[in-house]
């Protein structure tokens, strides 16, 4: 059994993330990796050709993990108080573990998954999904409530699993990036820079740092689209359809620039290993600058007219906490985690690309809808400075540094994406992917969401959830 | 305050782009357009190399040899036009949005350079059409089959107040009940193929399917994968393609219009 590392302050150090890998003599491994503070993370291997011992009860954060694990590689894991399939459903034969058994026709099945009962007087399951009402991703919440109030919510998800780590294998490391852009589409510029990190760490290449203090500038455009989207997002989710239009209204603007600057409105395709693809013209990046500037003023205004509106006050405040503690077992990372006390971020915790360490981190302690919705106010208010910054310094230069042709190597990279710590671990053997492992800010937060809503009535769990903006086909890769 | 909100909102100017601007846009999408003077069997041959999903191929058509550009493949990375040397370059104007699954393709004799078989025009008068057909009232349900929500937040975008897709009359209405079109996203994973043909047998009968994305199309970078059973139309029938990685907005409104004027000239 892994023994779990200590921080400085002899705190249990954080689960990151914890994956299963083949090793070239065709070993079963597994990998953790965990956080113990600063300077950098600890990566812990043990062989699992047999059983691993789970650390679930120890740390709460690794039961996904190690229901995955057992899923993807049929890893034994004993001790584990839930090892239901996570991944795989009903129709997935038992026995079929993908990364290490062979998968072209795998017959269909009709397995049976027996869901959390809430017995007691008056308690009542309501369903819902995997398809839901509006343009959002498939997921199924099996909630037990007494009349209003919600006693428990069971996740099922992985709806839109695609079996994108298993794609990775085999491919170029060229190739790699466009599946990474595609785990979860509104972050795909933070899936490819981070996967591209990875990439870089491995083969040994420095990227130049007009490349480097472009993709920041990405980084935290993206950033400021999908704050600006998720505030748009919880006014439609209490019915303020006027602001909801103007936060649309602003996010087109910024989207409409992008594909101006780079040809795309979300910069796919702009992030390679070793650079970037395609350069800026200074005037478009001008432009740029200063669609961002006007975007973030509007946004400013528009937010404090939001919050200074009783009614929002009445339904964000107090709407689903998430404790701090819930947050810390769980290892909740990114908004989520900084609105419930978490000071925690990988831009300025274990800096990469052009970010340092006197980056401003704004927290809160409230854990509430409310205070969400604030942190990603004042994080798009940051982005928008970040990018000016950037912009202002952005030296001329090379924006592309070739790899040095294929050999065997490792490396994993950790981003700040909108929504949180997002993780690449990569190994390259003989020129080509032999393992990418994506560990999304999704994967790691939706457990919390049990928690948040738990004594809220159900008619406030889309508010919740939109305040947690969880991807699903970022989670169920 | 709450009036302050729509105080500021009704001082905007309107941001409504005309249907004649969105019709054949696909500005963001990086589709590739191919040059067929400068097409050489070389540089068919390298696109065949350098596409990561296989949109590019040769083959024999008819004794000649030729080029074939698989629009539903395509994810728009842009590599064609970059190794093409000047034989692709991407597309400023796209016309194969909401079309049949035939015209999706394209085929270029690589020798003699010209375009094996016409394509698909799209109509520009479209809007008269609609309102006649329709009332006023086509109701889309979007459906997300295991898509990567790229498409999700490009359609999404239809109803911001550039694209302000109701003023066509064209609404998204919450279940599949109340739907006529169903717009679906994303191949269809194994995990989402029960609920896709359960979505699609509620949807009241006259129907129109419409698969969106390269993954829709044809399974897009997914294609191949042991968790997805295929493109949407794998699952269930479909009435128009709309490519793309993900489609703009413009694209969408192209496509789904296209998909209306087909199904009236029918």
């Amino acid at each position: 059994m892994v023994t779990i590392p200590h921080t400085a302050e002899g705190r249990p150090a954080r689960l990151v993330t914890l994956f299963g890998r083949v090793d070239a003599r065709g070993s079963k491994q597994a990998h953790y990796i965990f956080d113990g503070g600063r300077p950098a993370y600890a990566e812990v291997v043990l062989p699992a050709d047999g059983s691993l011992r789970s650390l679930t009860l120890q740390t709460p954060a690794a039961a996904w993990h190690e229901r995955e694990l057992h899923d993807q590689f049929g890893i034994h894991i004993v001790g584990h108080p839930d090892l239901r399939p996570l991944i795989f459903h009903e129709n997935w034969p038992e026995g079929v573990h993908p990364m290490v058994d062979a998968v072209s026709d795998v017959p269909w099945s009709n397995r049976s998954y027996r869901f959390l009962e809430v017995q007691g007087e008056g308690v009542a399951e309501v369903g819902v999904g995997p398809v839901h009402a509006g343009i959002i991703e498939p997921g199924h919440f099996r909630f037990s409530v007494v009349g209003d109030t919600i006693l428990h919510l069971e996740l099922r998800h992985f709806y839109t699993h695609k079996g994108t780590e298993k794609l990775f294998q085999g491919r170029t490391v060229a190739d790699g990036v466009m599946l990474a852009e595609s785990v979860s589409g509104d972050n795909c510029f933070a899936h490819a820079v981070c996967y591209c990190q990875a990439a870089e760490t491995a083969l040994g290449i420095c990227v130049p740092q007009r490349a480097t203090a472009i993709r920041l500038i990405g980084l935290e455009l993206e950033r400021l689209v999908c704050h600006i989207s998720d505030l748009g997002g919880l006014c439609t989710d209490v019915g303020f359809a006027v602001a909801a239009a103007s936060a649309t209204r602003i996010k087109e603007a910024l989207l409409q620039a992008s594909a101006q600057c780079c040809g795309t409105r979300y910069w796919r395709g702009m992030s390679v290993p070793g650079g970037l693809r395609r350069d800026f013209e200074s005037a478009r990046v001008v432009e740029l600058v200063r669609a961002v500037a006007a975007a973030s003023a509007e946004f400013a205004n528009l937010t404090r007219m939001i919050l200074e509106t009783p009614s929002i006050q009445n339904r964000f405040e107090g709407a689903g906490i998430l404790r701090s503690e819930t947050a810390r077992d769980l290892g909740i990372v990114g908004p989520v985690a900084r609105a419930s006390g978490i000071d925690y971020d990988v831009r300025r915790d274990h800096p990469y690309g052009g970010y340092g360490r006197q980056m401003e981190v704004p927290i809160t302690h409230y854990g509430d809808v409310m205070a969400r919705a604030r942190i990603r106010i004042d994080e798009a208010a940051i982005s928008a400075r970040l990018i000016q910054e950037a912009a202002g310094a952005l030296l001329q230069g090379s924006i592309f540094e070739p790899a040095i042709p294929a050999r065997d190597a490792l490396g994993f990279s950790a981003v700040e994406s909108p929504r949180g710590e997002l993780l690449y671990w990569l190994e390259v053997r003989g020129g080509r992917l032999a393992r990418c492992h994506v560990q999304s800010p999704s994967f790691q937060n939706w457990p919390a969401m049990s928690f948040a809503v738990a004594d809220n009535i159900i008619a406030d769990f889309p508010l919740i959830n939109k305040s947690f903006n969880l991807s699903y086909s970022g989670c169920d890769r | 305050m709450i009036f302050d909100v729509i105080e500021q909102s009704l001082r905007q100017q309107p941001r409504v782009i005309p249907v004649e601007a969105l019709l054949g846009n696909c500005q963001g999408s990086r589709m590739p357009e191919v040059v067929a003077d400068r097409l050489t069997p070389a540089i068919a041959q390298k696109l065949v190399e350098v596409c990561p999903t296989a949109a590019f191929a040769t083959e024999d058509c008819g004794g000649l040899r030729s080029l074939r550009l698989d629009y539903g493949r395509c994810i728009g990375c842009g590599r064609c036009a970059e190794t093409g040397e000047g034989a692709v370059v991407a597309a400023e104007r796209f016309a194969l949005c909401g079309v049949a699954k035939e015209q999706i393709v394209r085929r270029w004799d690589i020798d003699g350079h010209v375009e094996i078989a016409a394509r698909a025009v799209c109509a520009d008068r479209v809007r008269g059409k609609i309102y006649t057909l329709l009332q006023r009232a086509l109701n889309i349900r979007q459906l997300d089959s295991g898509s990567c929500n790229g498409c999700e937040t490009e359609i999404t975008a239809l109803t911001n107040p550039y694209y302000d897709l109701e003023r066509f009359g064209i609404h998204f209405v919450a279940s599949p009940k109340h739907a006529d079109m169903l717009l679906v996203t994303g191949p269809v994973t194994r995990n989402m193929a029960a609920a896709v043909k359960a979505a699609y047998e509620a949807v009241p009968e006259p129907k129109l399917v419409v698969a969106v994305g390269a993954c829709g199309c044809s399974g897009g970078i997914f294609a191949g994968s042991h968790a997805i059973v295929g493109a949407v139309d794998a699952v269930i029938p479909v009435d128009g393609y709309i490519p793309g990685c993900p489609p703009t907005p413009a694209m969408l409104v192209t496509g789904i219009l296209e998909v209306l004027r087909r199904r009236i000239a029918i």
